[in-house]
């Protein structure tokens, strides 16, 4: 059994990878089951899952264009008539 | 004549829209020279391609989704123009590959997610702390958000595996994390 566990035990430092890993492709099932392991046991790593999908929905609002982030308004008047000028 | 009808109908665009598309490739570029030519080659090609617009669509939408492809575009050539080795990495582990102390997450008080997306001024301190990544950390992400393509597409035209990319954004992740911690939800 220690063996096993033994196996099956990730650092920190590799769980965090394969946490943002999993969000770009399929995990093996070893990965799978050694990351879901880790994060039961380990506060901070689960802490680090959680805020890191946080981080891939606030992106995702931020940089898509469709989605409107309220960004104050910066004028740029010079480059209106730069571009009038040209046109 | 035609030709005549495009130019006075983007000309009002100019006045009515050229600020706020300035305003959002300011803030994915974080580069005024950058962001005024991505926006004057936006309108540029809008002339060029205003037979297909026919008034389909909202203009702002139209105008949008042309800047979008310059700012990727502006990012790809950035991505291959930068040379990956000069990155110095930040160091959050020790030799056991634990978290270093002080770089442990902390918890988030994140009551309300979509607050927290209107915030502008969780906005601006975002877009900081995604300019201040290596050049191609934040190409990659910028361009796996911003076309909404999949990884594997991404991959393929900046020419780097899958396990390459991946890597790359966990670091990115690992750094904005931390920077947005620092400056936003620590306080």
């Amino acid at each position: 059994m220690k063996k096993i566990m033994q196996f099956l035990m990730l650092s920190c430092k590799k769980a965090v990878a394969l946490i943002d890993k999993k969000a770009e492709v399929k995990l093996k099932m070893k990965e799978k089951y050694m990351l879901i392991m880790h994060t039961a046991m380990c506060d901070v790593c689960s802490a680090y899952q959680k805020q890191s999908r946080l981080i891939d929905r606030i992106l995702h609002a931020h940089i898509d264009s469709n989605n409107e982030v309220n960004f104050p308004v910066i004028e740029n008047k010079e480059l209106q008539k730069q571009i009038v000028s040209k046109l | 004549m035609e030709a005549e009808n495009a130019n006075a109908t983007i000309k009002g665009w100019v006045e009515l829209y050229s600020d706020q598309l300035y305003t959002w490739a300011y803030y994915k570029t974080s580069n005024k020279e950058t962001a005024e030519d991505l926006v004057q080659e936006t309108f540029f090609a809008a002339v060029n391609s205003f037979r297909k617009f026919e008034g389909k669509s909202d203009p702002k939408t139209w105008l949008h989704s042309i800047l979008k492809n310059k700012i990727a575009d502006y990012f790809r050539k950035s991505y291959r123009n930068s040379e990956n080795n000069t990155v110095s990495i930040h160091e959050f582990f020790d030799d056991n590959q634990d978290w270093i102390l002080n770089e442990r997450p902390q918890n988030w008080e994140t009551a309300d997610e979509q607050h927290l997306l209107d915030n502008t001024a969780f906005s601006i301190i975002l877009a900081n702390c995604i300019s201040k990544l290596p050049v191609q950390w934040n190409a990659s992400l910028v361009l796996k958000y911003i076309e909404e393509k999949e990884s594997v597409v991404v991959c393929q035209e900046l020419q780097i595996s899958p396990t390459n990319y991946w890597q790359m954004l966990h670091r990115a992740k690992l750094q904005l994390r931390k920077c947005l911690e620092l400056n936003w939800f620590k306080k």
